[in-house]
């Protein structure tokens, strides 16, 4: 009986001991499993060239669009998220600033590593280009010392990742304006050769 | 003979034990009838069950760590930074929040009023003080779960420029179920816990939100409850 049990007791041990490797392995597998994560819900918005509105605040009787899929949102700020893939070239998010306070997140799937406010635009543009390190290296080898490039390089530590667009509006009458200025924002892919112009969803069709 | 004993012992304790019953007359009998193997499987689903259940517990509602207390609120500064804990991360993931950057913004919540004592939907609490610096913030109610249905959405928050503020600067937001004169926020619905959340925008506080104390955040007075 004795040994039935001490054989009871090592065996619950060890379950215990499992259960410690398997709780880790879960927390740690969720952010990669998960399909409801923000990386994953933002990916549909990777073929158009402005935010897609993940949360638009109400407007006089409107009540938020069903697209809100944040938690808890804030009923006084309108969201929108562009979504990168950084192996179809540098994201480029351009942004005019306006009378309301933007604010521009690069998320990875670690979570943001750059955010930046339309207070460090310079002459109200705001323009933001996401690379990867050897992009980078391009861009300042390209770089043509008489003319300066004025965009903010970031170097992203991941291929795949989002840009989210805030835009605070302190009264109501403002939310109208505030779910336009999200829309107002680009989000375009700069091809090394060609403008960011209309040839980025037809490239990005292609590298699929 | 040994098996013949075991099954009594087994359903004895499986009659006392209401939803764990069925496990555990099955692991007893497994144990009883190939001891080595039963014990491995008894280990395995041990290990399993309770690795899978205490990590959807811990990451199914909040935040679990990564909070800094200020009074009666809780700032969490890294819950959207690149350097979160993987439990931050889990509960992101899962929710599908994207969360302030600190560049960004901050943001705190409070479940507790200053006394320590639970929010309640059915109570009048005055939140009033001043906050620390910021661009922009806004203060939010909401309940548990989605919203009610047939409940009307009045205001689920104040910001910054439409708070009505006295002569020298502060505000007081009454969250209350009824009319009250002055920043009334209606409690989201009419009865059970709720939370409040304030986001600080474009704020120096997120990145030293050691340095805030009781004084630099709204304070949370408990003024009387309906029933």
């Amino acid at each position: 009986m004795r040994v039935v049990s001490l054989r009871v007791v090592y065996a619950t041990l060890l379950g215990l001991v499992l259960a410690g490797i398997v709780h880790i392995a879960a927390i740690l597998a969720i952010p990669v499993l998960s399909e409801k994560d923000a990386i994953s819900r933002a990916g549909t918005s990777e073929s158009l060239d402005h935010p897609q509105s993940i949360y638009t605040v109400a407007t006089g009787d409107d009540p938020s669009p069903p697209e809100a899929w944040l938690p808890i949102p804030d009923p006084a700020v309108a969201v929108g998220v562009c979504a990168y893939d950084l192996s179809d070239g540098p994201m480029r998010v351009s942004a005019r600033t306006g009378s309301l306070s933007l604010s521009l997140a690069a998320h990875a799937r670690r979570g943001a590593f750059y955010a930046v406010t339309d207070q460090a635009a310079v002459r109200g543009a705001l323009d933001l280009v996401i690379l990867t390190r050897a992009q980078y290296d391009e861009a300042l080898a390209d770089d043509d010392e008489n003319d300066p490039s004025r965009d903010v390089r970031i170097v992203a530590p991941d291929t795949r990742g989002f840009v989210v667009v805030r835009v605070i509006a302190g009264l109501p009458s403002q939310r109208p304006a505030a779910n336009a200025a999200v829309q107002g924002v680009s989000c375009t892919t700069d091809t090394p050769t060609d403008e960011p112009a209309g040839k980025d969803s037809s490239g990005k069709g292609a590298g699929r | 003979m040994r098996r013949a004993i075991s099954a009594p012992v087994g359903r004895a304790a499986a009659s006392d034990g209401a939803p764990q019953g069925g496990a555990i007359r099955f692991v007893r009998t497994l144990w009883r009838k190939s001891s080595v193997a039963g014990l491995a499987v008894y280990a395995l689903g041990l290990g399993g069950v309770l690795g899978l259940a205490s990590a959807d517990w811990a990451t199914r509602g909040g935040y679990p760590f990564g909070g800094v207390q200020v009074g009666a609120w809780t700032a969490w500064p890294r819950a959207g930074a690149a350097s979160a804990d993987p439990y931050t991360r889990a509960v992101n993931a899962r929710r599908g929040e994207i969360p302030l950057a600190v560049g960004e913004g901050l943001l705190m919540t409070a479940s507790v009023d200053d006394a320590g004592q639970a929010l309640d939907a059915t109570c009048t609490y005055r939140i009033g003080g001043g906050t620390p610096p910021a661009r922009a913030w806004t203060i939010t109610v909401a309940g548990r779960g989605s919203r009610e249905p047939g409940r009307p959405a009045l205001r689920e928050g104040f910001t910054s420029t439409e708070v009505l503020r006295t002569a020298d600067g502060r505000f007081a937001v009454v969250l209350a179920p009824d009319v009250q004169p002055g920043n009334w926020l209606p409690s989201p619905r009419a009865r059970g816990p709720v939370r409040l959340a304030l986001r600080l925008y474009d704020t120096p506080a997120a990145a030293s939100v050691g340095s805030l104390d009781r004084n630099a955040v709204p304070a949370i007075t408990r003024l009387g409850c309906a029933s």
